[in-house]
Formats: structure tokens, C-alpha cells, sequence
């Protein structure tokens, strides 16, 4: 017990990771007497442990030490997380849609539009229990999508995604949404066959990266990393104390994207804006003045990689007649000429990382697979895995419980609290449909695709297929169950998503989230769950890059309003079904596995990887956690793929050659008539799904690229209703109509020209629709280009494809088209829209139903707004 | 002697957790005898300011921490003196400068007194408040919240002989007043102004890397040089906001010079063209 000042401390993980994978540990101080939440701050990791015990780190170069420090560097969205508890956007009871009678009409079309009414716990599980039962006995299990995948809070035994598939798969099963590559969309989808590099395409050899930079490192290309933003869901400030590091000891840092994201605006050395999905003609200028000067390394190429010349042929136009001069590439992407090769001689001088943060435009546009595969050719060509020379993340630094991807001294062990965990695992079911097509498979099923589409697969299941939605013989869907309700504003094309989720086949949408938020105003019924402050649990931290920890959370406040957790929550549900017997006898025990709550934390306890004998369950509910120390030698690890770059036949890579594959045979193999990837990696201008260039006839229309990053003050849809970021000055633009909107920015050349000025309400707008966003006229973003993070809440004022929002939820006007026509990744940035300035009173005046929604300028939009009143 | 804060423009990233740190301290939480809550939006005890600086492609920003600089000879004492409300602020012995939240209650006047604009008057409270050095944390020997959560140290608190080398090459918020004041926040490697530019040869198509680059201030005379990296750029950083001649030598070329102004920001000169002699 503490004093009334510091109150009680305990440990909750405060980040957005999900599937059971904890993050960003904090210290909570919680005042129990009066049942409230005091104040959030680092952990520490010495509370109980010494700097001896934890083996602490160092790491020394060029006469400066680098630490580790022993606490962490959590992140704003950590520190503001109260505010989410207390949000007026919380759900406050199970909800039910007016207009909406099971035992009538169902009024599909009214979805996104009518309101909700009160009703009980009971009233909401036997309904949903009926249409469970009603959808397995009159369509099948296949018909209910569920959706349980995505960044939701960090639970583990109250999982925030997946009680739903572990209470179908007692009784029946039913259609996956599968878990799209999302982070990684391009390197998945492109770099895996150059380098192979499962499961994320991304390198899997990051062992002392840091340290081999450090000693040896002349240079790092930022290529669209967000090292500010990007990590703080699932991480917190190593990465950027990692930037301020490199400062430091004077390792250059080159930012290489069309805005200036919050890490340039700090940490860079130098800015080379580049226009939003282009970097593939600058990447392929750089192997041209390369090849023309040359200043690669053909001896590492003799021995390291397959179909250099034939990547080279391409290179200097013997394929297509075009030479990929820097010229050529100037006039695609925008860096002058004379930069491109200076870019090059400087990266063929020195040694040159590429450091990655996922998200962006360089990996989430059409045809992502190209400057993914690009990037890493580049790196083959000067030696790739020499010393200062490779590919590394600032995030994720244990992703899959992979020991290979931390670029920092590892700890003994990377703990698993998997035994622990009620939700769901990645993986696959034989009826899914990969997250970019689910509007197409509603609207107009049948669809293919190829690949079972679940982040982590290996490169080969990408040549899996064609699979089919609906499976043969079984339904379509009829029934959509989601805990991840962010469709809308988190994928590609959200609008026509709008349409599926009010499509006449669709008979029954249910709900579960804490938040009103976005897809929740499609639900039929909706139920209330809350948040980690108010639910007991274990968790790990194992992604901070100073020790992997595992802590027990205590809980800090009771649970608020009518709400239960998750799991909770479809633990009730699978007790309404129980009274029809059969497939659903027994679910409840069936569900909770025949334990409570606290010997499933126990259970995660004693199976993650704390050394036997180290302390008993009791002994790690009172102290709250148990940290790793860093592996003994971890200074003789070795660094990145040097391993494959000294021994390239000891140390292969998992491409079918053993080496980098410059020409894909896979590729060339199995998809011989495919122009938008190929076997080697090319520039790609448009398809027959895509035209998203500036120089096309579209392009004429819609004249500037969108860059769309993950934002700062959020994580995905969340975190958007946080009263203190929302009153930042940089996080919304204050309306004339006090109304808060997602900023765009607009370098002052086009604001020039289109009459745009900082404070002016604008639309960002294609043929698929529009979307209004607040002016910033800023030099922070390059002409040409526009930006708007992705993420903002969905506020409607015309629904479906064509329709208008409020919100900025810009992902609603994105291509539905995926990545390209064998790759179901998303395309959620850099595609074409145009912009002009709108008279909000105007608009108002034309829809006065969207613009009378309650509203709340501080929080933004609030649970009332979907109520009936008195609720 | 006693506590001061020292705020290093070079290593604040922008991150704002010390801004939000003040919220999740003090709005709803009562921290009597030092505060009443916070309003839960509009007023900041303690914020970040953000500067975008430059034009494309050098643009870099700039943040600076803004809270109470717990004067030494504290206008907002005196302003309570003058309204004859002597016990509204007081200073601790350790330096700490508080609104007394019984004694203050309805001293508007003293929003108004503040220099620095960070006295914030609580309408539903009636009361001004302000940054209060979390002196209930510093009183069990713990740092005020906002500086325990910077992630790179760039806020730091602590005793004024501790921070010496600090504080001798420090600066003041507003240098005007600091002599009048004696504030007790202290700001480290404080921007001036950057001038960059890169210098190509348009008709090879190429940068020109090693040209010799040299600044005169046009008002002082002063004179600095820089050769062009390996990108053809230049920067003279931490300059005064003046007018400039920036000549532009490089062998083979004809000299060049051209007038440039910081005077109202940071410059990009943009790509500067030399013309060969030959």
C-alpha cells in the first residue's frame, strides 16, 4: 500500500498488440479506496531486480556508450490510455437497433443510420444465441464471418480478439476473416522471393545490428520509417533513443519519403522527398547509375544471387527499350536527377543500412511487392550482410517469438503466456476470405484468390490455390460477428464496405467493442466490453529492446457501466446457447476450458519460460513481475547476415536457390502471364485494377497522390475520442463550425494554387468517394502530394461507394482492388485523389441529420450520438 | 539554491508525454495543499510548442517546453501582493512557486500578471492555476511526473548545484525579462535559425561536391564558410535571423553570389546553379 500521493502500484501492458502478445509495460498507480485510476508511468525494471541480476547492456562505440536505461520509455498513447477508459465514447450497456426485429422486418438498409435502444445482458445473448442457432440450422456454420483479427487491446486471458472463434469452434465452425500481411504487405508479398526471409519478408536477421551500425555503419536510409509513430502501439521511444544514438556518434540519416513523418522532423540529416508509390524508379535508377558507373559488387553477386543479369538487362532497357535512367526515374518520382546519383555514389561509397518501421506508401500502395523486391536488389548489389550493410525494423523486435529479429542485446528468453490465452491464433480454417475482399465476397460471391492470406505463412503458400469463397456447396454470408469493428477506416475501400454491411444477404451484424466507433454503427445488436483497467490479468513486455518481462496484472478499477470483458461477454452467449442442446451442450464449460480466470493466469505463469523454481505463483503476484536478463556473450552473436554474406552455401537463404534470386523462378513458374509482378522486380506503371499515377488519364482528374501513415496520436481507429491529443494543435483542425477534423496537409506551392489555407475545410475526394480533413498548409509535406493519416472515425454524411465523410476516414475512398492481381495485400496509400475547399455551413444545411449527430469537440463523436435518447 | 528545470531543445523529439503527463497527473486528481485538478482540456500547466522550419526538402521542426519558469522574483507574487492577497502564491523553500488553491481563489488578476502566459484562470474552480513542479511527488522524493516520462531526458529536475554546467551555458525563455524575473526554467542549444541549399551544375546534371560556400552577415560583417558534402549541400546552422551574401566558389566554375534572408525563418536557398568557366 502506498501513500495517498503515489497510491498503490501495479503493472498493466499498454499497447495495442493483441493475439495474446503483451507490450508496453507500465507502472499504474491506482487509488483502490476510492476505485480509480491515479496516474500511468514507466515501469521499472530494477524495482526488484539489480542492474547485476537483469545482466545489464552497453553497447560502446567510437568513444560514446549507448544504454539501456532501467525503466521504459512508454508512449503518449500509454499515457493517455485513461482516457479511453473514461471515454464518453464507451458503450454503457448491450444495445439493440430500433429499426431491427429478428422476428421481422430487419430493415438492412437502415444499418449505419438508425439508432439503438437499451436493452439487457439477457435480452442480447439469447438473441444472439437464436441467430446463431438459426444461421447453423438454416445456412450452415460458414455463414457467420467472424472478424477477430487487428489491434485491440493488449488481453490475454479477457482476449480482445477471438472468444468468438473459440466459441464456434465448439459448435460448428464458421467463415475466418483471414489476417492479411498488413504490416508488411509488399515485403510479403514481394521481397520473400528475392530473399526468401520468412515469415514476414522483412529480414529475420537482426542480431546486433545496432552494435554493427554502431562500430561499423556509415549511413541509414529511413525509407518511409516512422520510428515516432509506428512503434508507439506495441513499443515505446528505444527505437527513437536508437535515432538519437546514431546523432550522436555521427551515422548519417537519410529520410527518403514524400513527407517530413515526425522522425525526420527530428533526427534526419537529410530529406529526399520522393512522390507517394514511386521509389520504384528511383530504386531502379539507383542500380542504373550503379551498373552504368560500375560501382556494385559483381564478385558478391557471382557468388550470392541467380538472375542478376537478367535484372540488369531490365535495368538498362534491353528488355523494354527504356534504360532506367535517373532522368527517367526524375520525371516519375520527383528527386532530380542529379540527387539520384548522388544518392547512389554516396550509398556505393559508404556502408549503408535501411532501417524499417512497416506502413506508409512505400509499403501499402498498388504493386508494394515492387520496391520491396527493389530494395532488397539494391542491398544485394553492394554486399549485402557486410559490416554496416543490412536491412533492419525498429518495432517488433520478438515478432512470432522469432530470437533472430531483435537488433539489440537479446534477453535469456522471449516468454509466451500462448497457454494463458483466450482468444484468437493466427492460422486458418477451411471457409475464409482474406480481409481485402470481404466486401467483394459479400456483394458479389463467388471470389478467388491465391494463398491462405495469414501473416506468417512461408513464401510457398503464396502459390497455394486458386481458393474459392464460398467453399462449394456451403453458404455465403448471412451473418457478420466482429470485435474488431474498423473495417471502414483501417482497410482498402471502405465505403464499398459500407454497401456489403448493409446488403440485403446480411441478416444479423453483432458486436462486441468498448468503443462506439466506426463498423459498431452497422451492428443489429451490440455488446458492451471493457478495457484491461478493469479485468485482472497476466501480460508480457517483450519489444521494449531493454528486457523481455513477465508481469501480472493486477486489476485497478471495477468494471465500468453494464460492461464485460470479451471473453466474458461470449461466455454469457455460450450459456443462452446451452438450452438448445446438441452440438451446444455444455459450451459454457466447454468454453472456459474448465478453469476460472486465475488458473488460466496461473497456467500462463508456469508454462512462459520463468526457469522453474524461480518463484512460486504467489511470489509473482506479489512482486508483479519477473524480467530476463540479456544472454550471456550476446557480443558475439553474429551481426545481421554476415553469416550469409561471408559462407553463402553454409548459410543459405530459404529462396529455392539458397540465394538472393534476382529472377524468381517460382514466380516465372507459377504465375508466367502475371504484369503486375513478374519475375523480376520491375516498374510497373498501371494494370488492369489499378491506375493510380499522376500521368494517366486519372490522373488528370484526381492529380495528387495521397501519402497515408499510421498516425501519431493513434493506433489504427484507435485512440481517436483521447480528450488530451485530440486538443493538440497538430492532431485536428478546428472547424469554422468548432467541428474537430482530420488535418491534411498541403505544401504551400498547391495550397497556392488551389486557394487552400491553413483552417480551411477540405475534401480529399476520387470517383469512389469523398472525405473532408482540415487544412495545414506545410512545408512538411512535398508538392504534388497530399497527407492525411489513416485512422480517423468514420462520421458519415452519405454512405456507400460515391459517399461523403466527415470524419476523414480516408481509407473509405482507397482502392478495393488488392496489391495486385495474385497478392490479396491491401492498397491504403498513395493513390490518386484531388482536393477542394467545402463550405461546412453549406453542407450542413444539405445534410442536416449527419451534422446534428451529438457531438462533443474534445472527445469528438460519443456513444449518445447512436442512442435513442434516454438510452 | 533549490530545484530547477532544464529543457534541451536538441533532444526533444516532440513527443508531447510530458505535456500528457501533466494531464494524467493532475486533471482529476486533487492535489491539495498544492492543487486542484486540472480542467480536463484548453489549459496547459505544461505544453509543447511546435516550429516547422524551413521549406522542402529542409525542413526540420522544432519543439520547445513551455510551464511555469518558478521565478525567482515571481511577477505573479507581486501581482498577488498589489491585490492584497499576499498568500495566494508563495515559494517554497525549495524554489517551487505555488498558486495556493484556498488563498488564490478568485485572483484572476493573476492570470493576467504572468509574462509567460501560463497561469491559467479555472472558471468552474474560480481559482488560477498553474504548474506546480508536482511538489506533492517531489515532497515523497520523486520527479514531477512530466519529466519522469521524457523519453530522452530532455526535461530534467533536479537541485540547481547539480545542473551548474547546465545552467551556465543556458538561455532564458524570454531573455528580456530574465534579469527582472530570475526564472528558474532553464532552455539548452535554444534554435537560431538554419541556411542551406544544394549547389548542382545544371548543365552536367550533376551536384557539385567540395564547393566552398561562404556566409557574410550582411549587418555584422561576420564571415563563416562551409564546403558542399557529398550531396552538393550546404548548411550554416545556429545563425543569427539576418540578410546574407552567400558567395559560391568551386574549381571550374564562375563564382557566384547571391542574397538571402533569414530575417522571418529558416531558408532553404534551394539548388544554387553554378555555370562552368570554359
Amino acid at each position: 500500500m502506498g501513500s495517498s500521493v503515489t497510491g498503490t502500484s501495479i503493472i498493466k501492458g499498454l499497447g495495442f498488440n493483441s493475439f495474446g502478445i503483451g507490450a508496453n509495460a507500465c507502472t499504474v498507480d491506482i487509488d483502490e479506496e476510492n476505485d480509480k485510476i491515479l496516474r500511468i508511468r514507466p515501469f521499472h525494471f530494477d524495482e526488484h531486480y539489480t542492474p547485476e541480476e537483469l545482466n545489464y547492456w552497453k553497447i560502446e562505440a567510437r568513444g560514446h556508450t549507448f544504454e539501456p536505461g532501467l525503466k521504459t520509455y512508454i508512449s503518449p498513447l500509454s499515457l493517455s490510455y485513461k482516457k479511453r477508459v473514461y471515454s464518453k465514447n464507451r458503450i454503457p450497456c448491450p444495445l439493440k437497433r430500433v429499426d431491427w426485429d429478428p422476428d421481422g422486418e430487419r430493415n438492412p438498409q437502415n444499418r449505419g443510420k438508425s439508432a439503438y435502444e437499451r436493452i439487457s445482458w439477457d435480452e442480447a445473448t439469447s438473441i444472439i444465441a437464436r441467430e446463431i442457432k438459426r444461421m447453423h440450422d438454416t445456412y450452415g456454420p460458414e455463414a457467420i464471418l467472424c472478424e477477430v483479427d487487428g489491434h485491440g487491446e493488449t488481453k490475454v486471458v479477457h482476449a480482445a480478439h477471438g472468444s468468438i472463434t473459440r466459441l464456434l469452434d465448439e459448435c460448428g465452425g464458421y467463415t475466418l476473416q483471414s489476417r492479411n500481411s498488413d504490416s508488411w504487405e509488399g515485403w510479403y508479398w514481394g521481397a520473400k522471393h528475392i530473399w526468401g526471409m520468412d515469415p514476414l519478408g522483412q529480414t529475420s536477421f537482426q542480431n546486433n545490428i545496432i552494435k554493427d551500425i554502431s562500430e561499423n555503419g556509415d549511413a541509414v536510409l529511413f525509407w518511409g520509417c516512422d520510428v515516432e509513430t509506428t512503434p508507439l502501439g506495441w513499443g515505446g521511444y528505444m527505437a527513437s533513443r536508437i535515432c538519437a544514438w546514431f546523432t550522436e556518434i555521427g551515422v548519417k540519416q537519410i529520410h527518403i519519403a514524400p513527407d517530413v513523418n515526425y522522425t525526420n522532423a527530428v533526427h534526419a540529416d537529410k530529406w529526399i522527398p520522393v512522390l507517394p508509390n514511386t521509389d520504384a524508379a528511383l530504386q531502379l535508377a539507383i542500380a542504373y547509375t550503379w551498373i552504368k558507373e560500375g560501382t556494385y559488387d559483381q564478385a558478391y553477386l557471382d557468388t550470392h544471387a541467380v538472375g542478376f543479369d537478367n535484372f540488369k538487362y531490365y535495368v538498362m532497357g534491353g528488355e523494354d527499350g527504356v534504360p532506367k535512367t535517373p532522368k527517367w526515374a526524375e520525371a516519375i518520382c520527383g528527386v532530380p536527377s542529379y540527387t539520384i546519383k548522388a544518392l547512389a555514389r554516396y550509398w556505393a561509397r559508404h556502408a549503408v543500412s535501411i532501417a524499417h518501421c512497416n506502413g506508409g506508401s512505400f509499403i501499402r500502395s498498388c504493386f508494394s511487392h515492387e520496391p520491396a523486391r527493389l530494395e532488397v536488389a539494391l542491398l544485394g548489389m553492394q554486399g549485402l550482410g557486410k559490416p554496416g550493410a543490412n536491412q533492419f525494423k525498429m518495432l517488433e523486435w520478438t515478432l512470432f517469438g522469432i530470437p533472430t529479429v531483435t537488433p539489440l542485446p537479446p534477453s535469456t528468453c522471449i516468454p509466451n503466456i500462448g497457454a494463458a490465452y483466450l482468444g484468437f491464433i493466427t492460422g486458418t480454417k477451411p471457409s475464409f476470405i482474406p480481409k481485402t475482399m470481404i466486401p467483394q465476397a459479400i456483394l458479389n460471391p463467388p471470389v478467388q484468390w491465391y494463398g491462405h492470406i495469414a501473416a506468417g505463412l512461408p513464401r510457398e503458400d503464396q502459390f497455394t490455390g486458386p481458393f474459392t469463397f464460398p467453399v462449394e456447396g456451403k453458404s455465403r454470408i448471412h451473418m457478420v460477428w466482429s470485435d474488431t469493428p474498423c473495417w471502414e477506416t483501417c482497410w482498402n475501400g471502405g465505403f464499398k464496405m459500407q454497401d456489403a454491411l448493409r446488403h440485403d444477404s446480411i441478416e444479423f451484424v453483432v458486436i462486441q467493442h468498448p468503443w462506439m466507433e466506426n463498423d459498431c454503427n452497422f451492428a443489429d445488436i451490440i455488446i458492451p466490453s471493457n478495457t484491461k483497467f478493469e479485468t485482472e490479468d497476466i501480460g508480457t513486455d517483450n519489444d521494449s529492446g531493454q528486457w523481455t518481462v513477465v508481469f501480472y496484472e493486477k486489476q485497478a478499477i471495477k468494471a465500468r457501466m453494464d460492461s464485460k470483458s470479451d471473453v466474458e461477454g461470449v461466455a454469457e452467449i455460450a450459456r443462452a446457447l446451452e438450452k438448445f442442446g446438441g452440438v451446444y451442450e455444455n459450451l459454457h464449460e466447454r468454453f472456459m476450458g474448465g478453469k476460472s480466470f486465475d488458473e488460466w493466469i496461473k497456467a500462463g505463469f508456469e508454462t512462459c519460460g520463468i526457469p522453474e523454481g524461480a518463484m512460486t505463483y504467489e511470489e509473482f503476484k506479489e512482486k508483479q513481475y519477473y524480467p530476463f536478463p540479456t544472454l550471456e556473450n550476446w557480443e558475439d552473436m553474429p551481426a545481421g547476415l554476415i553469416g550469409f554474406h561471408d559462407d553463402p552455401e553454409g548459410n543459405p537463404l530459404r529462396t529455392p536457390s539458397g540465394k538472393l534470386e534476382y529472377y524468381s523462378t517460382t514466380l516465372a513458374q507459377m504465375f508466367p502471364d502475371d504484369k503486375e509482378r513478374g519475375p523480376i522486380p520491375r516498374w510497373v506503371h498501371v494494370s488492369d485494377e489499378h491506375e493510380e499515377r499522376t500521368n494517366t488519364e486519372r490522373g488528370r482528374t484526381y492529380p495528387f497522390l495521397l501519402v497515408s501513415n499510421h498516425p501519431h496520436f493513434r493506433v489504427h481507429a484507435q485512440h481517436d475520442d483521447v480528450t488530451w491529443l485530440r486538443e493538440i494543435e497538430t492532431c485536428k483542425v478546428v472547424g469554422p463550425d468548432g467541428y474537430r477534423y482530420e488535418p491534411i496537409w498541403v505544401n504551400p506551392i498547391d495550397a497556392g494554387k488551389l486557394g487552400l489555407e491553413t483552417g480551411d475545410i477540405a475534401k480529399l475526394y476520387n470517383e469512389r468517394g469523398g472525405v473532408l480533413g482540415g487544412v495545414i498548409v506545410s512545408e512538411r509535406i512535398m508538392p504534388g502530394a497530399l497527407y492525411q493519416d489513416h485512422g480517423s472515425r468514420v462520421d458519415s454524411i452519405v454512405m456507400g461507394e460515391g459517399g461523403l465523410d466527415r470524419g476523414g476516414a480516408n481509407n473509405l475512398i482507397a482502392p478495393s482492388a488488392t496489391t495486385s492481381k495474385n497478392a490479396a495485400g491491401e492498397v491504403t496509400s498513395g493513390f490518386l485523389v484531388n482536393i477542394e475547399k467545402v463550405d461546412v455551413f453549406a453542407l450542413a444545411e444539405q445534410y442536416p441529420e449527419a451534422f446534428s449527430r451529438d457531438y462533443d469537440p474534445d472527445c469528438g463523436l460519443v456513444a449518445t450520438a447512436r442512442m435513442v435518447e434516454g438510452a | 539554491m533549490g530545484k530547477v528545470f532544464v529543457f534541451d531543445f536538441a533532444k526533444c523529439t516532440g513527443c508531447r508525454n510530458c505535456q500528457l503527463a501533466c494531464k494524467d497527473e493532475h486533471v482529476d486528481n486533487d492535489w491539495a495543499p498544492y492543487a486542484a485538478p486540472q480542467p480536463d482540456t484548453g489549459q496547459f500547466w505544461g505544453r509543447i510548442e511546435e516550429k516547422v522550419r524551413g521549406q522542402v526538402p529542409k525542413v526540420r521542426v522544432s519543439y520547445a517546453w513551455r510551464a511555469c519558469q518558478h521565478c525567482g522574483n515571481a511577477p505573479c507574487m507581486a501581482a498577488a501582493t498589489a491585490a492584497g492577497a499576499p498568500d495566494a502564491v508563495y515559494r517554497r523553500d525549495d524554489g517551487l512557486v505555488i498558486v495556493d488553491p484556498v488563498a488564490a481563489r478568485g485572483c484572476e488578476v493573476l492570470a493576467e500578471a504572468c509574462p509567460y502566459g501560463v497561469i491559467f484562470y479555472n472558471e468552474e474552480l474560480g481559482l488560477p492555476q498553474k504548474c506546480t513542479g508536482c511538489a506533492h511527488l517531489v515532497d515523497e522524493g520523486l520527479p514531477p511526473h512530466c519529466v519522469d516520462v521524457c523519453p530522452h531526458e530532455a526535461l530534467r529536475f533536479g537541485d540547481e548545484e547539480d545542473f551548474a554546467a547546465e545552467i551556465a551555458q543556458a538561455e532564458f525563455w524570454m531573455a528580456e525579462r530574465a534579469e527582472a524575473d530570475e526564472p528558474r526554467v532553464y532552455y539548452l542549444n535554444k534554435p537560431r535559425r538554419f541556411l542551406g541549399g544544394v549547389v548542382v551544375d545544371l548543365e552536367a546534371d550533376e551536384v557539385i561536391v567540395g564547393a566552398k560556400v561562404t556566409l557574410e552577415d550582411v549587418r555584422t560583417g561576420a564571415v563563416q564558410a562551409a564546403l558542399t558534402d557529398e550531396f552538393g549541400d550546404f548548411w550554416f546552422e545556429q545563425i543569427p535571423a539576418s540578410e546574407y551574401r552567400v558567395y559560391f566558389e568551386a574549381d571550374g566554375y564562375l563564382t557566384r553570389m547571391l542574397e538571402a534572408t533569414t530575417e522571418n525563418e529558416d531558408r532553404n536557398m534551394g539548388p544554387v546553379a553554378l555555370y562552368a568557366t570554359a
